[in-house]
């Protein structure tokens, strides 16, 4: 079968669940939707023996051929591991929404709709192998998140926090595109192996580094990196299961698998490998110093996802070492290891917490940390998941997470020992940066936990009595909670399973076999330096937990306008009330202040022009010999120029306007032209017959509040149109290059054409389709005049739009 | 049918239907049904000529059989035929909004032939192969917008009407003189012969400073900066269907006559030539920008839009290479087809709430559901979300703009998205999610009627953009004549 469809299942699947949500009211739609996820899951789980063997299998759909944009579905280790992700939490969360979502007051309808669009996108990032279709999916992403956390869409924060993750996920997206674009050119194709496979020929190409900073702007935006992870706690206005599913087990870590993939890329570049491992430990920092902060439970589980996300970020930097040191001196394996183990162990751990955090806001009624406490009691259940995915979350034995962490160690601890791109003498940050964020995320791990369900119990400040939730809830976070544990006993045969066919996927060309990375996952491993940091930071964070209460009020020094928040909120108020300012200093509203702009841009562009191209001539004898009647007519028309601007009637500057026309009209007659001389003396008398009659209509003429200066801008901007004009006319008029095609008329006007007037002949029959739509111009003008006089509509004065 | 003829018409059956509209004033079903028969004959017509020229190629005919610098020739090649098609079919669907939304008064004095004599100037200014003759469609099509402008006589309209003819006038008097200056030196108004005459001479100076006066003069229609400020406010007086035609079809043909000179005539100084369309483009975008997310109304955010997407699309044509070109093309038939449907939705969503106001609108998921996703989808296309239709012509330009080496401008090509996203999301944002406000009553089934065409344009550029692969062919043939002046020079000079 060609499996690439099953990346469109979903989506298509979801044409019939408003169907189901309305035939079918009495069942929960949500069963309905939990059959696809588990199908694809059971499916997927079919590819583990290929790609333990280190193999992979493709299926493709063509899109445009004729520009090598096709739907690739590409499954190795990587995309393997995370097409299970998707489909295995997909199904758990699927389940858990049942309980969670009211079949009678939620839109099932949307909310699954959304879900399932999700589901398609997010198979096709990890499955795609051609760039432009995995930054299709990387939008759909982006955009079924934004109507997730739009989901209550009459709330501000849903819609606000929906419309902040937008703008920064399509930003990095956008910014990834071009990437892939220069990816693209550098190497002719679009396909990731074969990008991967001519990686030697990239490096030092122009475009390298700028491709390798616009994808790494993609990831971080997408995986909540540092300064770009603001989006993800405003996220979590969504409904819980939807935080559980794209908030922190899959969406975010698309950034993560973008890394893991361009690996092999970029991995030769010092920046890349100083940006995405010193990025990525700044944003583990960061997000654990700042969820201590946070009061709300899905806050502090979104500060720790931007901070968990940040450390499996610099471990895919540190991975990326490998490409720089001999395979024999393996420490730097262990990063990718560890990576992919973390992410896995996240994954599940962190499911399992938003469920938790999902149950406490659904059976209390809130999530404030602190109107909660003393739950343990009547919440035996909930508290024991809480208590396994903290635990796991903050390091310790015998959870998953304790394996992963300590693996995370080893890596920081073994950058100071690369001695390139001075690694030798800022490599000891590291371990110390990983150190002080693991204290606070033992205190955060804590903090969620125990300010929950231990304690007492704040009965006034809750307005419903809590009870534990109904088993159907419980079901997906205790299978996450006992898969904590598992993962800590069998790591390795995960490790086999799992982590070693994408650690080969992600280091492509180091590993020939999943079997060859020799990473052994133990428990114990002795008294390493790992294990003594691990002590020291159940100590320290300890110590801090218990006298919590003392310095956490000192986190509200930090004024919000400095804040990162505060950063995109005065951006957003800049993008609202700056804008509006700045626009409306040139936006005047005045039309003369725009016919300045346009006239002032025309002469500076055009006389710059005429002198850079020293496009200047003037060829005095290609001119006609001056006489005594044209200096007399130019007289003339220069006093009526004169005359209308000083006018202080209209009368006068009509008859003086009147005045320039026959004043041209003279021009042609002593220049030997009397076809347009008669012409033009006709229109002018017209004109000025006509413009007397439409008078008596108008009212004085004022000049108000005309200064001198004002009239002296005026008199330049004029004069500057008049001698540009004359300049390039002068010039063109010396410069005929080539001779008119004019001949030929003089030669065929009586042959041919049968006419004496040359003129006549090109109006009616050389050019005849020309004067055909002149006439039409003036007919329009006609029916025009006709109903701007007859049809006089009152405006609507409610619309007023100039606001 | 002789099909020697067949290029000339898309812009004779617009302008006879037009003629015998204007003895039908008074009655309005026979206006409806014959603007509806003379734009499908048209569509028909233009259809066809497609084929013709993707199997035959460049069509030509020099009128009054004249031989060929000597008369007027008409042109349709891939390009111009194109566009011609997407705008018979844009100004049906608009007519068919206009049924509803323009009123019977209006109707009633001579909107729709104004439409079709639009069309007509339209088509002609798309196909013509003189630049004098070019410069008469550019008229027709202006004194029907004039008249479209000012229809109904509010006090707004006129206002703002007398200023759109003031710039406009100023405009055409700058594109007479030019082509009066170009032929002083070259000698001839045949667009192919004036492209061989310049190659011949290899355009000096003078030419060059011709060739800055033409991206004025079309600067000034197609609203490139530092030229578009009579825009904003003049397309925000007339009623919603005239926006909608103007914004989707006027600015484009200003683009199309930049694009058909700058690659025809201008091409032997383009460093000098194309780097200043290519920084007036860029300028055009971020004015764009701060334009667009600089007001709360609704018609000047989807107006700033249309400056922007100038810009982007110019921005392609400088880049003068496949990728650029090809990416310009698929990009101006796009936007044409999305600004359409967005000036028709947002019609709707003004007639709904009664205000263009955005602060004082919300809620509007909970009664206009349909409406809501329509406009979302919109505007998805609109950013160039794939695989919709602003996507492809996006990527193009993109790819254009980095082999040609201009690699911070395509960097502000591309965070332009994200305003276009931001200004147009806006609207999505504050209209459609918040607390509901309470609507004024509106007629249900008028809602309905306007959202066929609304939905048909959707689903069009929908199509457009699935289907780029189907397109590619055509796209190609026209960039290819584009990028290879000979082909047209050829096919008019040599008979």
């Amino acid at each position: 079968m060609e499996f690439v469809l099953l990346i469109f299942f979903p989506v298509l699947a979801a044409i019939f669940v408003p169907i189901l949500f309305r035939k079918l009211k009495s069942i929960h739609t949500g069963w309905f939707v939990l059959i696809i996820p588990i199908t694809l899951f059971i499916y997927y789980t079919g590819f583990i023996q290929t790609t333990m063997n280190g193999g992979h299998a493709i299926s493709s759909l063509e899109w445009i051929p004729s520009l090598d944009i096709s739907f690739v579905s590409y499954i190795d280790g990587l995309s393997l591991l995370f097409s299970l992700l998707i489909t295995g939490i997909g199904a758990l969360v699927v389940l858990y929404s049942i309980f969670y979502l009211d079949k009678t007051r939620e839109k099932l309808n949307n909310f699954y709709v959304y879900l399932l669009m999700f589901m398609t996108a997010m198979l096709g990032i990890v499955q795609s192998d051609n760039i432009i279709t995995l930054y299709l999916f990387w939008e759909l992403t982006s955009i079924s998140s934004f109507l997730l956390i739009g989901y209550w869409y009459t709330r501000d924060g849903s819609r606000f926090g929906a419309l902040k993750s937008m703008l920064i996920t399509v930003f990095g997206g956008l910014m990834m595109l071009g990437g892939f674009v220069l990816l693209g050119i550098m190497g002719d194709t679009y396909s990731i192996r074969e990008l991967i496979a001519n990686a030697s020929n990239l490096v030092g190409q122009e475009f390298f580094i700028l491709a390798l900073v616009l994808v790494l702007l993609g990831a971080f935006t997408k995986s909540a990196q540092f300064p770009f992870y603001i989006w993800l706690p405003d996220a979590m206005e969504a409904p819980t299961p939807v935080s559980a599913y794209l908030h922190s087990a899959t969406m975010v870590k698309a950034g993560l698998y973008l890394v893991a993939r361009f690996t092999p890329v970029f991995a030769v570049s010092e920046v890349w490998i100083w940006l995405v491992t010193g990025i990525g430990l700044l944003t583990l920092f960061w997000g654990a110093f700042f969820a201590v902060k946070q009061t709300d439970l899905k806050a502090i589980l979104a500060f720790s996802t931007v901070s968990q996300l940040g450390l499996i970020m610099s471990l895919l930097g540190a991975s990326a070492i490998s490409y720089h040191v001999d395979a024999g001196t393996a420490l730097f394996k262990f990063a990718g290891f560890a990576a992919v183990f973390h992410l896995i162990n996240h994954a599940v751990f962190k499911g399992s917490l938003f469920m938790v955090a999902g149950i406490v806001d659904h059976e209390t009624g809130t999530r404030d940390i602190r109107k909660l406490g003393g739950l343990m009691g009547v919440m035996p259940i909930s508290f024991t998941v809480a208590f396994i995915g903290s635990m796991s979350m903050a390091g310790l034995p015998p959870f998953g997470g304790f394996l992963s962490k300590e693996l995370f160690l080893t890596s920081t601890l073994a950058l100071k020992d690369f001695n390139l791109f001075n690694f030798s003498t800022w490599g000891i940050i590291f371990p110390i940066v990983a150190w002080i964020a693991s204290v606070f995320t033992f205190i955060y791990s804590f903090y969620f936990v125990f300010k929950t369900f231990a304690g007492k119990r704040k009965k006034e400040s809750l307005s419903v009595e809590p009870k534990e939730a109904p088993v159907g809830m419980l079901i997906a976070p205790v299978i996450l909670a006992v898969l904590v544990v598992v993962i800590f006993f069998i790591p390795n045969v995960v490790g086999d399973t799992l982590v070693n066919p994408a650690v080969v996927a992600m280091q492509a060309g180091l590993y020939s076999h999943p079997s060859e990375v020799l990473v052994h996952v133990s428990a114990w491993h002795g008294w390493t330096p790992e294990l003594l940091m691990t002590l020291g930071i159940i100590g320290l964070g300890s110590i801090l937990f218990l006298t919590m209460r003392k310095w956490q009020p000192l986190y509200n020094l930090q004024p919000e306008l400095l804040s990162l928040n505060g950063l995109y909120d005065s951006l957003m108020m800049a993008g609202e009330k700056g804008m509006n300012r700045l626009s409306r200093l040139y936006m005047t509203g005045v039309f003369r202040t725009y016919l300045i702009y346009m006239f002032v841009s025309i002469v500076v562009i055009t006389l710059a022009t005429l002198f850079i191209k020293d496009a200047f001539k003037v060829d005095f004898n290609s001119f006609a010999p001056l006489n005594a009647y044209g200096i007399l007519t130019a007289v003339l028309l220069i006093l009526s120029v004169v005359m209308i601007l000083t006018a202080k009637t209209r009368i006068t500057a009509v008859i003086a306007l009147g005045g320039v026309g026959y004043s041209v009209a003279f021009f042609f007659v002593i220049y030997k032209a009397p076809d347009l001389a008669l012409t033009q003396l006709v229109i002018e008398t017209i004109t000025v017959v006509l413009f007397l009659l439409a008078f008596h209509r108008l009212p004085e003429l004022k000049r108000h509040g005309e200064s001198k200066g004002f009239r002296l801008g005026n008199f330049i901007v004029a004069a500057g149109v008049g001698i540009t004009m004359a300049l390039v006319a002068l010039s063109a008029h010396s410069q005929k290059l080539i001779p008119s095609i004019s001949q030929f008329y003089k030669d065929t006007v009586y042959s041919e054409a049968g006419g004496g007037n040359i003129v006549n002949v090109i109006l009616v029959d050389y050019r005849g389709f020309d004067t055909l739509f002149e006439i039409a111009v003036l007919s329009i003008a006609g029916i025009g005049v006709y109903s701007m006089i007859r049809l006089k509509l009152p405006g609507k004065g409610s619309t007023d739009e100039s606001k | 049918m002789n099909m020697i003829n067949l290029l000339i018409l898309p812009i004779l059956l617009p302008f006879l239907f037009a003629v015998i509209l204007l003895f039908l004033k008074e009655n309005i079903r026979a206006q409806r049904l014959l603007t509806i028969v003379g734009l499908v004959v048209s569509l028909a017509a233009a259809l066809r000529l497609i084929w013709k020229v993707k199997t035959a190629g460049v069509q030509t005919i020099t009128l009054g059989s004249w031989p060929a610098p000597f008369g007027i020739s008409l042109v349709s090649d891939m390009l111009s035929v194109l566009l011609v098609t997407t705008s018979i079919l844009i100004t049906i669907l608009i007519v068919l909004y206009s049924f509803t939304a323009i009123g019977e008064a209006r109707e009633r004095f001579y909107y729709y032939p104004a439409v079709l004599f639009m069309l007509t100037g339209i088509n002609g200014a798309f196909t013509t192969g003189d630049i004098f003759n070019m410069f008469v469609f550019f008229e027709v099509l202006l004194i029907a917008s004039y008249v479209l402008i000012v229809l109904g006589g509010e006090k707004r309209q006129l206002r703002e009407s007398i200023k759109y003819l003031l710039v406009n006038v100023i405009s055409s008097a700058l594109f007479v003189v030019t082509v009066g200056l170009l032929y002083s030196v070259v000698g001839t108004l045949n667009m192919a012969d004036i492209s061989a005459k310049i190659a011949e001479v290899g355009q000096p100076g003078i030419i060059t400073v011709i060739a800055v006066l033409f991206l004025l003069v079309f600067g000034i229609k197609g609203a490139l900066f530092p030229l578009y400020f009579w825009l904003p406010g003049s397309y925000s007086a007339p009623p919603m269907p005239v926006l909608a035609l103007f914004g989707a079809l006027l600015t484009k043909v200003g683009l199309y006559a930049i694009t058909r000179t700058y690659t025809l005539f201008f091409i032997h100084d383009v460093a000098f030539t194309h780097e200043l369309l290519l920084v007036l483009s860029v300028l055009t975008v971020i004015m764009g920008c701060v334009g667009a997310l600089a007001y709360f109304d609704l018609k000047q955010i989807i107006i700033y839009n249309i400056i922007i997407a100038v810009g982007v699309i110019l921005f392609g044509v400088s880049q003068m290479n496949e990728a650029g070109m090809s990416g310009a093309i698929f990009y101006l038939i796009h936007d044409m087809l999305i600004k359409a449907a967005l000036f028709i939705l947002i019609g709707i969503i003004i007639s709904v709430t009664g205000t263009s106001n955005l602060r004082n609108m919300g809620g509007l998921m909970k009664t206009h559901t349909s409406l809501g996703w329509m406009y979302l989808i919109t505007v998805f296309g609109l950013v160039g979300i794939p695989p919709l239709s602003g996507f492809i012509g996006k990527l193009l330009i993109v790819q254009g703009g980095f082999e040609a080496g201009n690699t911070w401008a395509t960097v502000i090509i591309l965070i332009s998205s994200i305003i276009v996203l931001l200004s147009a999301m806006r609207i999505f944002v504050y209209a459609f999610w918040g607390e509901p406000v309470k609507l004024p009553k509106s007629d249900r089934r008028s809602y309905r009627k306007e959202m066929l065409p609304a939905t048909l344009l959707v689903v069009i550029s929908i199509v457009y953009g699935v289907s780029t692969e189907w397109l590619i062919p055509y796209m190609a043939d026209a960039s290819d004549i584009l990028l290879n002046p000979s082909i047209y020079i050829d096919a008019v000079l040599k008979e």
